[in-house]
């Protein structure tokens, strides 16, 4: 019993409890560890205000990410976020009251792009299954799409939003969080609900451990795949209505920075690349991370010229720390 | 056997029409030229080119519309051409439009860096095609060094940094703290603009630049910014300084987030949304560069010289490269700019030099 054989090893992976829960806790230890010390830095970073700024920010990364992370648990990666949340920013832009025409659908309008948001992740769904194309290259081409459906609708004009109910997302505060705060709390819950209950998320995990096992199991994954990106989609649309809340205007850059922000942000909090392992939660860890690090390096009054350096060296470590208990796995790096 | 065949028939597709689009831009190549400086192309026969990075962005699709202006006025037609701000790409077009018939063609262009320019100038060059380019260009490249580089135009950051940094100091009554929102660090502009700001600083001593951070030009990263600094700062926050109305308009954003009303912000550009802000005095000030006159002048100068009345031996060497003239915009002349519109006497070959507000130092 004392004495472990090479099978007995192997035989032991499907449980290692004791790697996965320190792999779990690397992240969350490292945001504390952040917080305290830029607390310990700034005055003004340990701040209530600060905290709800903080939470602000992340509202939107925090949504697509949740649309990313059912991707990576595939293993598939998604970099359609900035194209398909452009076509969402400037459809919802235009349909609810805005200066440009005399569209005034409100929250139906909102609905509507988030389908259409929806709708473009369908399309990769169904692309990648359809032409058996790696996904990195089908999603970009959706963004390309949906960058075009955008310029499209943009004509040269961009359109301000006047819906008072949407503009109200950015502004108004309940127990002193915005509107934005508590829709990226929702989604992060109903992402963790449909990761942990639902047959969709639980064959996410299980078509990015290893899906051939799942296809010979008789499970048509196909039907799945098209579903987790449609899922996708649909988050970035409504990351996309809540950029245009923000903004109070629908711009076509309105996700440009989103699709590797949400990617960096997944991994970070433990999602792997390779998927069948993190979640939703570890995600939204890593969205608060990068962050709170953002914000933090403003607070203590890093240099504009340091900071984009010293950000980048601290996500590596902070990605390098949370993968070592996996260095043991003869993980293939790629 | 369907499932198979599909891709390969849009390959084959993509393919076909990629061939008949080349064949096209081939086809026109007819005439015979000797390529030398000064044109003698019939007007009819010049081709009108207008590059920029995107559409989406209204400035650029105000200068691509000031082409459009230029180029109806003389009975042509401009070919609008848009990169995504990606230098490749950018240097592919310029590759695709020059492998086509080059002796009367005429590009006004936005390279996407100065890195980006050499390239597109030696093509340009060797082509025989009259270039005109405007805002980025390495300090040790010249257009004197080339045949058919006609002129570098572009704007004086220092001075309009400078000038929304005194409107700026003027709204908050010459005294209190104020924030700068930079623009991308590496780039000219961003590092001009904020030379300007430095400079209206020590001559406004009552003015104290409490924070500046980088928000890369973008209204979405300014929002965050400004919220951020908003909180370290709190109420000893005056006025903001924006290197461009992008941010300028995020920075309004989290302004009107945080319920503050009683901060002066200024930004360059003069996007429309910052002119209707200043209308709407919400906004103090911006510096306008004429969007659309940029897009006609790059052509005209192109033209005029195409076509003979212009000759580049004729061309001061001061205008070669030049920092044209700008315009601070408040609430007292926002009128006059709300609706973007180029005069036709600025674009006569007489007087496509006029609004030369100092050689390129």
């Amino acid at each position: 019993m004392t004495v472990t054989s090479p099978a007995e090893v192997v035989a032991a992976r499907p449980q290692p409890r004791r790697g996965v829960s320190f792999r779990d806790a690397g992240p969350p230890i490292a945001l504390v560890v952040i917080v305290i010390v830029f607390s310990l830095l700034s005055p003004q970073f340990r701040t209530l205000g600060n905290f709800q700024n903080i939470l602000d920010a992340a509202s939107v990364l925090a949504v697509v990410t949740c649309g990313a992370t059912f991707v990576l648990l595939m293993g598939s990666i998604d970099l359609s976020a900035s194209g398909v949340m452009a076509a969402s920013a400037i459809a919802v832009a235009l349909l609810v009251e805005n200066n440009r025409n005399g569209n005034d659908l409100g929250f139906l309008g909102i609905v509507i792009a988030i389908a259409l948001g929806a709708a473009l992740g369908c399309l990769s769904g169904v692309l990648l299954m359809a032409l058996k194309v790696p996904s990195f290259m089908v999603t970009l081409g959706v963004s390309a799409i949906g960058l075009g459906i955008a310029i499209l609708m943009f004509a040269g004009v961009q359109p301000n939003i006047a819906d008072a109910a949407l503009e109200s997302w950015a502004t108004d505060r309940l127990l002193g969080f915005t509107y934005l705060t508590w829709i990226a709390a929702v989604c992060v819950l109903v992402g963790w609900l449909i990761q942990r209950y639902t047959r969709l998320g639980r064959y996410a995990f299980a078509i990015g451990g290893a899906e051939e096992v799942l296809a010979l199991s008789g499970v048509r994954v196909a039907p799945y795949k098209v579903a987790v990106f449609t899922l996708a989609g649909a988050f970035y649309g409504l990351g996309a209505v809540m950029v245009t809340s923000q903004l109070g205007a629908g711009l076509v850059q309105a996700g440009a920075d989103f699709t590797f922000s949400s990617i960096t942000a997944a991994v970070v909090g433990g999602t792997l690349l390779t998927g069948g392992r993190g979640g939703v939660l570890h995600s939204t860890v890593g969205v608060l991370l990068i962050v709170v690090l953002t914000n933090g390096l403003v607070q203590i009054g890093v240099s504009p010229y340091w900071q984009g350096g010293v950000q980048g060296l601290i996500v590596v470590v902070a990605v390098a720390a949370a993968a070592l208990p996996l260095r043991h796995r003869n993980q293939v790096v790629k | 056997m369907i499932r198979t065949s599909r891709p390969a028939l849009a390959l084959i597709g993509l393919s076909l029409a990629s061939i008949a689009l080349a064949g096209c831009t081939e086809a026109s190549s007819a005439d015979e030229g000797t390529g030398a400086a000064t044109g003698s192309c019939d007007p009819a026969d010049v081709t009108l080119v207008g590059q920029v990075r995107n559409e989406s962005n209204p400035y650029e699709a105000s200068w691509l519309d000031g082409g459009d202006a230029f180029a109806e006025s003389v009975g042509l037609e401009q070919q609008r051409l848009t990169y995504d701000g990606e230098s490749t790409k950018q240097q592919e077009q310029i590759r695709q439009v020059l492998a086509g018939d080059t002796d009367c063609l005429v590009l006004n262009v936005l390279p996407n860096g100065d890195a980006d320019t050499k390239p597109i100038v030696e093509a340009a060059d060797t082509a025989g095609a009259f270039l005109v380019t405007q805002w980025n260009k390495p300090a040790d490249l010249s257009p004197l060094d080339y045949d058919t580089w006609l002129s570098h135009i572009t704007y004086n950051g220092v001075e309009s940094g400078k000038q929304i940094g005194d409107a700026l100091a003027e709204a908050i009554g010459g005294e209190g703290g104020i924030i700068a929102l930079q623009g991308i660090l590496d780039t000219g502009a961003a590092k001009d603009r904020f030379a300007g700001l430095e400079e209206s600083l020590a001559e406004n001593s009552g003015v104290e630049l409490l924070d500046q951070q980088t928000a890369n030009f973008s209204r979405q990263e300014a929002l965050a910014v400004t919220e951020t600094l908003l909180t370290k700062h709190g109420d000893k926050v005056k006025g903001i300084w924006a290197a461009n109305d992008d941010m300028a308009l995020g920075a309004l954003q989290a302004l009107e987030q945080a319920g503050r009303t009683d901060v002066a912000v200024v930004g360059i550009d003069a996007v429309p949304d910052a002119l209707t802000a200043i209308e709407d005095g919400t906004m103090t000030a911006t510096v306008s560069s004429d969007g659309p006159w940029q897009g006609g002048i790059g052509l005209a100068i192109g033209y005029c010289v195409a076509t003979g009345e212009l000759a580049v031996e004729d061309i001061a060497d001061d205008n070669r490269a030049f920092f044209a003239e700008q315009f601070l915009i408040t609430d007292e002349n926002v009128a006059e700019y709300l609706t973007p519109k180029t005069d036709p006497a600025d674009f006569e070959c007489d007087n496509v030099f006029n609004r030369v507000a100092g050689p390129l130092s």
